[in-house]
């Protein structure tokens, strides 16, 4: 995953050989580096999935090799921080170059083919997606492309693992004797696409067929009639499945469980062993250690986070990403943004980790610092939507709905400021409509097996950690007395209860944390509303934290955690003393 | 005439081309026939098809390609 790479050694390990799968974005390296190797990898199906490489070792008749999963790239030259790692590793060099050619767009894909051949590396090419390809009519005599290329050809189709074994076995015996390998004449752009063109016919036969009806659909959806209509659809649906499919999960499944039979057992358990006091209301109190441990991350988030990244990854895997980031460019470049980065928008609205890092892919870095920054001011992630329809759901869809608008609006407003105000150009959009898929069962499973692990560690502990906080900070009284000190700003200027300053405090943990102490609390429409937008427009968790250092340093992390804070309480006090103006005059 | 000016549906070639690294790489370049599918409103890119693939192309790109229609 994104947020995790797997790196292992890639220095050269005594006899194995070193691999590497390299090509163009978006033909399938991902998948087929999870199915030699077993290692966990995010695939899509969109350019740029890979922003960060990951190595495993692959086991094949008693041999071994190490894999790596290389950044997808256009040309030999990098234009975005993720090609330049593939450069940088290409450089470095390995025993065999496993070079991924995608069927349906073969002749793109030979000119990059053509460009390692210059270089004189050792290579092995797999013809991928032919299944996608005999579908369009497209027709490839693998055994005249191996005898144009000069290096073995095999025909794979990724996903449902054919052709890998035999591409393993020729990958071994490529590393098995170098030296077969060497520098070619390097071409001018033109003669290559010459011999690109001489290549296509030879080997390429092109049956035309009337288009499928997913052709037809994939066409039709980026039209903007119907598009904006299929959008709207999809987006409905999706909505439908999270918060509707959660609330169904947590009524019918998680709360019975956890308040019929796990909390009587455990508050019983516990209070036949300890006498009432602080220490058992550290446990099964208010914000009971043992209760809320258990009951808010499992009976109240779990089942949105769950449903999220099913929708998530299914619009993946189909292509339909890229689509509406087509639709959606023209109100995206006013906001110094392009339709191509609406993928780690979205992708934000499950978790910023892998939303921040997905921005290598952008060719410039404003567009990658204004992306994290709205990411992190005003989309919720996936975690924080199942704390908000937990909060307001039952009471209130309407402010549920307000809270979602008044993001967009600030996401729009500040885009728009950002544009004006962070230096540099942005590169206005370039984006390949990938073909329209009907998603693998079995890479989706696994795809949803990667993100839930992820979740369960990422947020498992840091939540015990705030639900331990919360209880020790209720029951010792230093929350009376930060509250006290808090009391201008969270009960003046917002308006809410004093005890509301322990969102503050579990905030700076995990985004959702900011809501759950509200949950616990009886509070008016109005502190409902404030609450939501303190805690939407808060400051990033701590992991985020840590990867805007990372990625963009101390400084701009530092910038963007500072100015969100204060934009949360200012905004939302803001939002506060208008309804008590207009109330006191109605 | 400028990409962006040509009417949906109609075949073209490519004339000239920015030199420009991802352009070359999708395989935009001089002498390759093109169809316009579809110009995105509110200043949106033009989605054209490329041999067998399609393309979101900016306004500003489409501006500085131009194309000569095929009869």
């Amino acid at each position: 995953m994104h947020c995790r790479d797997n790196r292992e050694e890639i220095h050269r390990t005594g006899e194995i050989p070193r691999i590497l799968l390299i090509g163009n974005p978006n033909v399938g390296k991902s998948v087929i580096f999870s199915k030699l190797t077993g290692h966990e990898v995010m695939a899509s199906n969109y350019a740029g999935t890979t922003v960060s490489y990951s190595s495993g070792k692959a086991k094949l008749y008693g041999k071994q090799a190490v894999i790596t999963d290389v950044p997808g790239m256009y040309s030999l030259e990098a234009t975005s921080s993720a090609e330049e790692v593939a450069l940088n590793l290409l450089n470095a060099g390995a025993d065999t170059v496993i070079c991924v050619l995608d069927a349906t767009n073969l002749e793109r894909n030979l000119n990059f083919a053509l460009q390692l051949k210059e270089r004189g590396l050792p290579l092995v090419f797999a013809l991928n997606l032919v299944d996608v390809a005999e579908q369009k009519g497209i027709y490839i005599d693998v055994l005249a492309l191996q005898k144009e290329l000069g290096f073995p050809v095999i025909p794979t189709v990724a996903v449902r693992n054919i052709g890998l074994a035999e591409l393993m076995s020729k990958a071994f015996a490529a590393a098995a004797q170098p030296g077969n390998a060497r520098k070619n004449h390097v071409l001018s752009s033109e003669e290559r696409w010459k011999e690109v063109g001489r290549i296509i016919g030879i080997v390429q036969k092109v049956e035309h067929r009337h288009p499928t009806f997913w052709e037809r659909l994939g066409d039709s959806m980026i039209m903007p009639f119907p598009g904006l209509l299929i959008a709207a659809l999809v987006l409905a649906a999706s909505l439908g499945v999270v918060v509707g499919g959660g609330k169904g999960l947590r009524a019918g499944l998680l709360l019975p469980l956890v308040n019929d039979f796990y909390v009587p057992f455990v508050s019983n358990l516990v209070s036949s062993f300890i006498p009432e006091g602080m220490i058992r209301n550290i446990l099964i109190g208010d914000y009971g250690i043992l209760i809320k441990s258990i009951e808010w991350p499992f009976a109240l988030i779990l089942p949105y986070v769950f449903l999220f990244y099913i929708v998530l990854s299914f619009l993946e895997d189909t292509g339909y990403l890229p689509r509406l980031g087509v639709l959606a460019d023209g109100i995206m470049r006013r906001l110094g943004i392009q339709g191509g980065d609406l993928i780690p928008m979205m992708i934000g609205y499950g978790c910023a980790v892998p939303a921040i890092l997905g921005t290598r892919a952008a060719t410039t870095f404003k567009q990658r610092l204004i992306v994290s920054a709205l990411v992190v001011l005003a989309v919720p992630c996936a975690s924080q939507t199942g704390a908000f329809v937990a909060l307001l759901g039952d009471q209130s869809v309407l402010v549920l709905l307000l809270v979602y608008f008044i993001s967009l609006c600030v996401i729009f407003l500040s885009g728009m400021l950002l544009k004006r105000i962070v230096p540099g150009q942005s590169d206005t959009i370039l984006i390949e409509v990938p073909n329209l898929l009907i998603p693998n069962t079995h890479a989706l499973f696994k795809k949803m097996w990667i993100r839930i692990k992820h979740f369960m560690i990422e947020a498992g502990i840091p939540m015990l950690f705030g639900v331990a906080i919360a209880a020790l900070v209720a029951e010792t009284g230093v929350l009376v007395n930060f509250s006290k000190l808090m009391e201008p700003i969270v009960v003046n200027w917002l308006g809410l209860p004093g005890e509301a300053s322990l969102s503050l405090i579990l905030g700076v943990l995990r985004r959702e944390l900011a809501v759950m102490p509200l949950l616990e609390m009886e509070l008016s429409t109005v502190q409902l509303l404030i609450g939501s937008l303190v805690a939407l427009f808060y400051m990033p968790c701590l992991t985020v934290l840590g990867v805007l250092i990372k990625e963009f340093g101390v400084r701009v992390a530092a910038a963007i955690s500072v100015s969100t804070i204060i934009f949360a309480l200012f905004f939302a006090g803001l939002i506060n003393q208008a309804i008590n103006l207009i109330l006191s005059i109605v | 005439m400028s990409l962006y000016k040509i009417k949906k549906a109609t075949n073209c070639i490519i004339e000239s081309v920015p030199a420009h690294k991802i352009l070359e790489a999708l395989g935009i370049r001089k002498g390759v026939n093109v169809r316009v599918l579809i110009r995105q409103p509110f200043g949106g890119p033009v989605v054209i098809r490329v041999g067998q693939r399609d393309i979101a192309v900016s306004h500003e790109y489409a501006k500085q390609i131009t194309v000569k229609e095929v009869v």
